[in-house]
């Protein structure tokens, strides 16, 4: 996207739409960071359609091949072709990390919004609960979830969403509280209208673009995380594939082979990368603290 | 008592106490206040910051804060109907209904990321039954009402793009949009500048010329108050001091602290290099004087004074004009000296 021209905006359009457009502007890197991205997504929803091998057959005797014009990426201990299961593998990881961050945010940002719009006990005992979550490492938690609930695409969507609920709950509640004091809510409140009415209608926009910048962080550490815990086992079953799965397969082979692992490396690497350009760009346009040259 | 008194009020409040608990104690803002609103009429409630205009606005409307907050009443009767009484579920089908508020701060009293037309919109859905479109022809008519220049095309525009004065002109329009009763209007014209205030206040003029509503009108500055009241109830650390109409008080100051208001404003008639202000300030509301607590500041102060709030009554029989003062009020030497006994 790019303007041209920056006079007074002409048409009305929602603040936070200003404010996309500046982090577009003012940093180029946000946008490579989103092309990036949304590239990886394409790919990932076009894996059938561009994988050149069935990600799970099979071929002995094409084992622990080097690229070649066949195998672009070459092929892993079971003669899998390492670009299809790249692909297919795309898929998985983002399918799990968007679901697991999507409903966090969701979660998250009821939670903080109640805790900081209701305050008192609400608060303290809804905020207790989340420091407590927030004391595991990711990791960790990921690992007493998928351990007591047994290794499965869901239990892993489950333990990567509960590690990041806190945060959002707490990137929900800080400018909630800051909103409720505003006089615009007393003015809804001089309305007449209820605490449900006001929540979703008044409070939840104004929170809701520091949510998405806080997404599309979270979201690069859900991919990491995911990887981490398909490295040791605890991810989805092979012989599915997944980026984590992948690496520690070929970290048994990495002597013979180290395209194995590093392919899949290269693809945590790049998406975690364009996660980052585009969640930082956007906090930099939207958050006051870095907005503010003070 | 008074002439007026014979039409049944639109909004009566008596013995209006609100207090607010500093420091696990309670001290009251608004302390024992009595008042009441004739229909079509406007009360200004005029004195300085923190003297407990905006909390009877609040009071009235049940929005201060309860967790430390308190509000007691005789009735705050409206509509047959004692606020001070209302359970909240009640009190919200009258606020923005029946009495609705215009706040002092246009430019935080509009949701930044809505468009305005949508606010206007919010304040018409929840009271009153109208289809998806009648209710933005409402808000469009509202809006041409209060002047909007071209309120169709700005109807989806956000407030950042209105000006002070436009963002206030939209929020009366909110105010008005359920054709309340009562409008309170909370220093509706201080954050604006002087031409715009000017505006704004024959807009509201007209309006209630128009509509036949009431209005509390908070202020602190008297030119408003001459401009647009009928009646005017002068405010000190949370007492009504002095309350007349709009002519006589203006002629007949007689509480110390009005007269002292009135000599401070500036005036375009008279010759003067210094402007009067009133020596010290409101004491804080955590040491509040026992008797009149005006006292520190006060010419006049005698021994009563210091000892004893003296009582809000009529300068005579039969008079709207009511003072609370022992010295100017319609009290005898005989009667000050006895109830300095008291």
């Amino acid at each position: 996207m790019t303007e041209t021209v920056d006079v007074l905006p002409e048409h009305s359009r929602h603040p936070f739409i200003d404010q996309l457009q500046k982090a577009f502007r003012n940093n180029k890197l946000t946008g490579v960071g989103a092309v990036l991205f949304l590239f990886i997504i394409i790919i990932a929803i076009a894996a059938p359609l561009l994988a050149p091998h069935d990600p799970l057959q099979q071929h002995i005797i094409a084992r622990l091949k080097g690229p070649s014009a066949e195998y672009w990426f070459g092929t892993d201990a079971y003669g899998r072709d390492i670009l299809s299961r790249l692909l297919y593998g795309a898929r998985v990881s983002l399918l799990i990390s968007l679901t697991a961050i999507g409903s966090a945010m969701i979660i998250g940002s009821i939670i903080g919004i109640i805790a900081g719009y209701f305050g008192g006990m609400i608060d303290l005992l809804l905020m207790q609960v989340m420091d407590v979550l927030l004391a595991f490492p990711a990791l960790i938690l990921g690992l007493i979830v998928v351990a007591m609930l047994g290794p499965s695409m869901e239990n892993l969507v489950i333990a990567i969403a509960l590690t990041a609920i806190p945060p959002f709950a707490r990137t929900a509640r800080a400018p909630t509280i800051a909103v409720k004091e505003r006089d615009y809510i007393e003015a809804c409140r001089a309305l007449g209208f209820g605490h449900p009415r006001i929540i979703l209608k008044h409070v939840f926009p104004n929170v809701f673009s520091e949510i998405l910048v806080m997404g599309s962080l979270w979201l690069a550490t859900a991919i990491r995380v995911e990887a981490s815990l398909s490295f040791i086992g605890l991810g989805v079953k092979p012989p599915t594939a997944s980026w984590g799965g992948m690496i520690r397969e070929g970290f048994e082979n990495i002597l013979d082979n180290v395209w194995l692992s590093v392919c899949p490396s290269m693809a945590i690497l790049l998406v975690v990368f364009s996660l980052n350009l585009l969640g930082d760009g956007l906090r930099d346009a939207i958050d006051p603290k870095t907005r503010s040259d003070s | 008592m008074t002439a007026t008194s014979k039409i049944e009020p639109v909004l009566d409040v008596s013995n209006l106490t609100t207090s607010f608990r500093i420091g696990g104690e309670w001290y009251p803002a608004v302390r024992g206040i009595s008042f009441s609103l004739q229909p079509n009429e406007t009360l200004a409630l005029v004195g300085e910051s923190g003297c407990g205009k905006s909390m009877t606005a609040l009071s009235v409307l049940g929005l201060v804060p309860k967790a430390n907050g308190r509000v007691e009443a005789d009735h705050i009767r409206f509509e047959g109907k004692d606020l001070s009484r209302l359970p909240d579920e009640e009190m919200r089908k009258i606020r923005g209904n029946g009495i609705s508020m215009i706040f002092q701060e246009p430019m935080t009293s509009l949701n930044p990321v809505l468009p305005v037309g949508f606010q206007v919109v919010e304040a018409l859905r929840y009271h009153q039954n109208l289809s998806r479109a009648g209710r933005e022809r409402r808000a469009l008519e509202l809006l041409d009402l209060v002047k909007i220049p071209s309120a169709k095309s700005r109807f989806k525009e956000y407030p950042h793009q209105f000006s002070g004065g436009m963002r206030q002109r939209v929020m009366i329009a909110m105010a008005l949009a359920c054709r309340p009763k009562v409008i309170l209007a909370d220093e509706p014209t201080t954050a604006l500048d002087v031409t715009i205030q000017a505006q704004i206040l024959s807009l509201l003029n007209e309006l209630k010329a128009e509509t036949d509503m009431s209005m509390i009108f908070i202020t602190h500055n008297l030119g408003v108050v001459a401009a647009l009241a009928d009646r005017v109830a002068v405010m000190y650390a949370g007492d009504i001091v002095e309350i007349a109409g709009v002519g006589d008080l203006f002629a007949r100051p007689t509480h110390p602290y009005t007269e002292a208001l009135l000599r401070s404003v500036p005036r375009s008639d008279r010759d003067t290099k210094t402007l009067y202000s009133i020596p010290g300030a409101v004491p804080p509301l955590t040491r509040m004087p026992k008797g009149c607590r005006f006292t520190a500041r006060c010419e006049l102060a005698v021994d009563i004074c210091r000892k004893q709030n003296p009582p809000l009554d009529a300068l005579a029989a039969g008079d709207a004009h009511s003072v609370r003062c022992w010295v100017r009020g319609n009290h005898d030497r005989a009667a000050l000296k006895e109830n300095a006994d008291v």
